[in-house]
């Protein structure tokens, strides 16, 4: 009898131990940033890869623009493609009391789990490049992925009007190469109905894409254009495939194939002004940077935004999730315009 | 099989083997066939010469990753870390040529030595591999899966993630030049293959590698020096994944910090559907070739019918396992 009560005992002393000592995720780490006058704090910078010459830039733009929009940036972090590794560096980001966060997600679906972790610790996060699915956001600060493929599309299309095309596509796994391919897909059909797609679904990987173009143009040696995804991957594997199959004209040479590209990287712009390719769509990367900063400054001071035009050229939009998204423009660069220095691929080494 | 063929001559077993041998060399052909067969059905252009020869040299560069990886997985071990060697070993030669303008070290070395030093990297690489395997006796499978994330991080860190362009056409040669109509690095894949295949079948030292990969004690007692020809067959695999990543290259027109990035799993497929036998001391090169000239067709031909880009995966994946399936059937023996 006595020892059952001292059992007893024991284990609601344990209990009580472990109550007191146990916590939950939700718990707020930090007070709410609003507290100290919203202005100061530190602010991370979430990277999903640097093996893309776009993101090294936009790395480089960081604290670039941090200073210029006076924001107290901590050395970004990159999660190598990993989206759990995302997650595990949000979470050390908030550990470290960050008072903002500025992250690129990796996957629209997975970041979601690092979003509800920085709303429990109430750290505002600003969403570059990818549109989470939910959670919640200050603001997506992202380039209209669905403009890139029409851009390339009016492009072609007006200059072919019929024949054969092929778009070699990113990872179909992410929202940017889908909504790329979608894009370019529903505009040529629409609009340019003498112009036949053909894809090379190339995950954002050089060697698919240059054995699926060796492949298709055996069969479609009447090809007319090319619209690259990635320039920053695709454009090296794209000439060199054309090379070998003597189809490599310059521009203005009526055997030309006519090849848009996308990301706006320096290596593209050269290639331009050569005339091997005749337009890129430049994905901004000095802008992302920028606004990036400049929203997560905004809703760090607690300011809240609406959709409708923006002061910057462009649109913030509400996303059927709820979440809003600075549709950011995206320039087509030609040979017109590629030696504009505002360009962000004229500003960084090669 | 075994019953009707053994009926007739049961007083000769020793031919019987060889043949029975030469069988399950050749069990993928009739799936490769039955391919060809239906490419040619699909498509007019599948059967013309240009399009074999695009087939050929897609595939130059993986076959020489699954060569290396045959010879390794023969001798009884694995080796992940060849798929960041595709890829370490042409980025620092390119590296080391390259101007400092372009992202390179600035060591300016002329393109000749650099290419010299993709193979130096290539076998130095498949040495320490060896040494940590043989020497030190870790765990083949983990300790090359660590080498792999090793030499991809060394890669990214020393291009800083950038893709590297401006290589010399030196760099691009052994694609781009042809022979015969073929590229260069297809005659090299035909060259080392036929090599290998020889010395495997003929030479004590391949027959060596069977005996080692069959039972190491025994081929010890037998009097091989089991640690150095181990050591040896690393480097050479070590040399022959760096050749391939020149191939790819070539092929390429630039080095990606993800070059040769999850090959490992299309080389262990080409590789194991070729019968090499992932348990050692089991496996041809003319099974090896054929896994991955089956492979280079299948994708070649989903490019050709443009299937719907979302479910080109999955065909891959299921035409694979019927690959292996057929060649189960045909061979009658049980895959390892």
């Amino acid at each position: 009898m006595k020892r059952t009560t001292l059992a007893a005992a024991a284990a609601l002393t344990l209990s009580a131990a472990l109550l007191t000592g146990c916590g939950s995720t939700k718990d707020t780490g930090a007070g709410p940033a609003a507290g100290g006058g919203g202005q100061g704090g530190k602010v991370g910078v979430g990277l999903p890869l640097l093996t893309s010459p776009f993101w090294q830039a936009y790395n480089n733009y960081v604290p670039t623009m941090a200073r210029e929009q006076g924001v107290d940036a901590l050395p970004t972090v990159n999660s190598n493609s990993d989206p759990t590794q995302q997650i595990t560096d949000i979470n050390n980001l908030l550990n470290q009391n960050v008072r903002g966060l500025v992250v690129a997600p990796l996957d629209s679906a997975a970041i979601v789990a690092g979003l509800n972790q920085a709303e429990r610790k109430g750290v505002p996060v600003v969403a570059v490049d990818v549109a989470p699915e939910k959670g919640k956001v200050a603001m997506v600060v992202r380039a209209n992925n669905r403009a890139y493929g029409e851009k390339a599309c009016a492009f072609l299309g007006d200059r072919l009007k019929k024949g054969k095309v092929v778009q070699i596509q990113g990872d179909l796994a992410s929202v940017n190469g889908r909504d790329r391919s979608q894009a370019f897909r529903d505009c040529m059909r629409s609009r340019y109905p003498d112009i036949k797609v053909l894809e090379i679904p190339a995950e954002w990987k050089a060697e698919k894409a240059a054995s699926g173009l060796d492949s298709l143009l055996n069969a479609n040696p009447d090809l007319k254009g090319v619209y690259m995804q990635a320039g920053g991957v695709y454009l090296a594997p794209t000439l060199q495939a054309l090379r070998s199959k003597n189809l490599l004209f310059p521009a203005g040479d009526p055997k030309h194939i006519a090849i848009v590209s996308n990301d706006g990287i320096p290596q593209e712009f050269a290639a331009i002004r050569k005339g091997e390719i005749d337009a890129t769509v430049s994905q901004p990367a000095d802008a992302y940077a920028r606004w990036g900063m400049y929203y997560i400054k905004q809703a760090m001071a607690g300011k809240t935004f609406q959709p409708g035009r923006t002061d910057h050229g462009s649109e913030i939009v509400r996303l059927p999730s709820g979440i809003l998204e600075d549709q950011l423009p995206a320039p087509l660069v030609t040979k017109e315009n590629v030696n504009d220095r505002s360009l962000w691929g004229n500003t960084v080494s090669r | 099989m075994t019953q009707t063929m053994a009926t007739p001559r049961a007083a000769a077993p020793a031919r019987l083997r060889p043949a029975l041998g030469r069988m399950r060399e050749f069990a993928l052909l009739p799936a490769l066939a039955a391919l060809v067969v239906l490419g040619a059905v699909v498509n007019d252009s599948f059967l013309t010469e240009r399009n074999i020869i695009s087939i050929l040299g897609a595939s130059a560069a993986l076959a020489l990753v699954v060569l290396a990886e045959s010879l390794i997985l023969i001798t009884g071990k694995i080796d992940l870390s060849l798929e960041s060697v595709v890829g370490i070993a042409p980025g620092l030669g390119a590296l080391l040529v390259i101007p400092a303008a372009a992202a390179g070290f600035g060591t300016g070395w002329p393109a000749w030595l650099g290419i010299l030093a993709i193979f130096v990297v290539g076998g130095a690489i498949g040495a320490f591999n060896g040494w940590l395997s043989v020497r030190l006796r870790l765990n083949a499978f983990i300790v090359s899966l660590a080498m792999l994330i090793v030499l991809r991080g060394l890669l990214t860190g020393a291009t800083e993630g950038k893709t590297l362009f401006d290589m010399p056409d030196a760099f691009f040669a052994i694609a781009t030049t042809t022979f015969l109509r073929l590229p260069m690095s297809v005659w090299l894949a035909v060259v080392c293959f036929g090599v290998a295949g020889f010395t495997l079948r003929y030479h004590r030292l391949g027959r060596a590698l069977y005996a080692i990969g069959g039972n190491p004690e025994a081929a010890r007692a037998a009097g091989i020096r089991v640690e150095r020809v181990t050591w040896a067959v690393y480097t050479i695999a070590g040399v022959l994944a760096a050749a391939a990543g020149l191939c790819l290259t070539g092929y390429v027109g630039a080095i990606n910090a993800n070059q040769g990035q999850n090959m490992i799993f299309t080389v262990m497929a080409a590789a194991v559907i070729g019968g090499i036998s992932m348990n050692g001391g089991r496996g041809t090169m003319t099974g090896a070739v054929t896994g991955v000239l089956l492979l280079g067709v299948v994708d070649n031909l989903l490019t050709l019918a443009q299937v719907a880009s979302f479910w080109k995966q999955a065909i891959y994946g299921a035409i694979i396992l019927v690959a292996l399936v057929i060649s189960r059937v045909t061979s009658g023996q049980a895959q390892e």
